[in-house]
């Protein structure tokens, strides 16, 4: 298995009366190659997923092993590594520097790799055409609509070559044809063998993943293909 | 991450910030700047006060001593200058008296009267009215009576000629020296040695003149006038040999005198053993004696000057301080954005490391490249400062500059690197959220 979580909890405020379980024991597997969509409504606990996966954040109990590797268990340097290499993240508010531009954006990851600047170019290249925004790799962000936006934000995530991207709503704040546009790309990297996991309360985006998990107050209810999970 | 990424990302993300990168600088260019120009300016006006008093005369006792007996007036300046000659640290020693009555002076058709005409006229340049109603003339020069020491104990200088001797003095020689500004009045461009002038009638020889003390350039300010213009009036003056007050004194003894010591440190040495041989020579039913000295003044002056400094080294630190917590403001108000910036950056799989090295290549940069800016600009508006205020060439400090730029600089650093030790130690999700 790619990722394996066990009884993982997220609790904030614990033993006070403001107390909240965002994640309240959830386990779940996800394999190699896989495309999963992860829905519920808002407050179910799917971002705080999202970014315990993304090694963002850290669990407050409960087990995460990726790739074999307990992560848990390592140092900021070590998940910085992991955060850098093994995962490429796509935010729904895009995150990019503003005062870096296109490409320079997509190399961020790149330099804290150590590449030289060779291959950045090369790697940043190719990424910006893989979302048909090589002709506007000067731009700086503010000069850029929110799909374009988007697009640069996916290019820095595939830079690297990660072998799972992790999408937060990337279509949350965008048009429909944009948002299928950045689907679209999702669907060929995945067919190219990475490993997909998309959050979304789009109920037509996540009928596209072949498997569906579906998040209510922090607790799994269902989980499956579009039909098992029933969309 | 190397250094040369570190640096090269510092140079990129000061670049592209300009606003906040300039804001930044002009903190620390203000705040350096007031410090350096600020310290000068004290420090210009304590040598500019130096300057005159030791213009006046450098370590020199002035007194005075008079006593009668049964037959009148005692002459007492003898004995003074015996006394005085052999005290080790006393360099010379000098009657400094003056001509009470105002002789008219003359040379040729030329005529210095202490009156200019009558009725009390304004009659340009040189006349100004006095309060008596009659008509002053300014250009009239002080008649001291004094010894070969004269020029020594005043710091008057030989600029032609010869100063008074000895000889001249003992045998009453009929002979004179004149003050730069007289000599110029009687003689114009002509040669004043070895010409005559006749003081009240009676022919001098003029033996040697003075260099000129007024030219000394010691400030351009309103306050300083009075002290240039009492440095010009110095160079109106004619002396004769101290034995003359009999012929223009009544033969009054001189109750004036100044003595040179050797350094600033034999003052107070000096001074206590005269006012010992004064009280013993002198009954102070029947007469009376005093001394005072430069020094006096110059510790006055010097106190005066010390609590100028503190005043001004307190506006200085403000300056620095207003500078610094402009720096901070700068940087706090950036916090958020940066915090972001922090979090994208950690986010994509940046070490806290490289984010540290990262913020702390690009504070040292702006505050390197705003220290050095306003060292630049600190001297410049010290040599401005200099020019308007002093009329001289003010040099700051160099090490009031450096200690103001290792303060600045230091500022800058601490609080360009704050946002990046406080974000950097977040998750990232906590650091992406910063609003």
């Amino acid at each position: 298995m790619l990722i394996e979580i066990k009884d993982l909890y997220k609790i904030y405020n614990e033993g006070k009366e403001s107390e909240v379980r965002a994640l309240n024991g959830v386990t779940l597997s996800i394999d190699r190659g896989e495309f999963v969509a992860i829905i519920g409504q808002s407050g179910s606990g799917k971002s705080t997923l999202m970014n315990i996966l993304g090694c963002l954040d850290i669990p407050t109990y409960g087990d995460y092993h990726l790739d074999g590797v307990d992560v848990t268990e390592l140092t900021d340097r070590q998940l910085a590594h992991i955060r850098n290499k093994q995962i490429g993240f796509i935010f729904q508010g895009y995150n990019l520097i503003p005062a870096l531009n296109a490409r320079e954006n997509v190399e961020l990851p790149l330099i804290y790799q150590g590449l030289g600047m060779e291959q950045r170019h090369q790697r940043s290249r190719e990424a910006l055409e893989r979302v048909s925004m090589y002709d506007r790799a000067t731009h700086k962000p503010p000069e850029m609509s929110g799909g374009q936006q988007q697009r640069v934000a996916i290019a820095r995530a595939i830079a690297t070559h990660p072998p799972i991207i992790m999408a937060d709503e990337p279509t949350g704040a965008l048009d429909s044809k944009t948002g299928r546009h950045v689907l679209e790309i999702l669907h060929g990297l995945h067919e190219e063998g990475s490993t997909i996991i998309l959050i979304t309360h789009d109920n037509g985006i996540a009928a596209t993943a072949e498997r569906i998990v579906r998040l209510s107050d922090g607790v799994i209810v269902a989980d499956g293909t579009r039909e098992e999970v029933g969309l | 991450m190397n250094i040369t990424q570190a640096i090269k990302m510092a140079v990129k993300s000061i670049s592209s910030n300009k606003g906040r990168s300039a804001l930044t600088m002009l903190g620390i260019i203000i705040g350096l700047a007031a410090v350096i120009i600020l310290v000068s300016y004290a420090q210009g006006q304590n040598a500019a006060l130096r300057a005159y008093y030791e213009s006046m005369g450098n370590n020199t006792i002035s007194l005075y001593a008079y006593s009668y007996g049964n037959s009148g007036p005692q002459d007492v300046g003898s004995l003074i200058y015996d006394y005085c000659l052999q005290l080790d640290d006393v360099v010379g020693v000098t009657p400094n008296g003056y001509v009470y009555s105002s002789p008219t002076i003359k040379y040729e058709s030329k005529t210095l009267s202490r009156n200019n005409g009558s009725g009390g006229i304004m009659m340009g340049g040189g006349v100004i009215v006095s309060p008596s109603g009659g008509s002053y003339n300014e250009d009239y020069p002080q008649i001291y009576l004094g010894n070969d020491k004269f020029g020594l104990c005043n710091d008057y200088e030989i600029a032609k000629g010869r100063d008074l001797s000895y000889l001249d003095v003992e045998k009453s020689n009929q002979v004179c020296v004149l003050g730069a500004a007289t000599a110029e009045y009687l003689f114009s461009f002509a040669d004043p040695i070895d010409k005559t002038i006749t003081v009240n009638g009676m022919p001098f020889r003029v033996i040697g003149v003075y260099k000129s003390k007024g030219n000394t350039q010691i400030g351009g300010r309103e306050e300083d006038q009075w002290m240039q213009e009492s440095m010009k009036q110095m160079d109106r003056m004619i002396l004769l040999p101290s034995t003359m007050t009999r012929y223009f004194n009544n033969n009054d003894p001189i109750q004036d005198y100044v003595v040179k010591v050797r350094d600033a440190g034999s003052i107070a040495k000096v001074t206590t053993s005269i006012l010992g041989y004064l009280s013993g020579i002198i009954d102070t039913n029947n007469g009376y004696y005093g001394v005072n000295s430069n020094e006096e003044y110059l510790q006055q002056e010097d106190e005066a000057t010390a609590m100028q400094q503190r005043f001004l080294g307190g506006i200085a630190a403000i300056s620095l301080l207003v500078g610094g917590i402009g720096i901070m403001n700068i940087m706090l108000v950036t916090v958020t954005e940066r915090t972001r910036e922090i979090g994208i950056r950690k986010a994509i799989g940046a070490e806290r490391r490289s984010i540290v090295t990262q913020f702390l290549i690009e504070a040292s940069m702006i505050c390197g490249i705003g220290g050095i800016m306003g060292i630049i600009v600190g001297y410049l508006g010290t040599l401005i400062v200099g020019k308007l205020s002093f009329n001289t060439i003010l040099i700051p400090n160099p090490g009031t500059a450096v200690v103001a730029f290792l303060v600045s600089v230091a500022l800058g650093i601490i609080f360009g690197l704050y946002p990046a030790v406080k974000a950097s130690g977040l998750q990232p999700v906590v650091a992406l959220r910063a609003e």
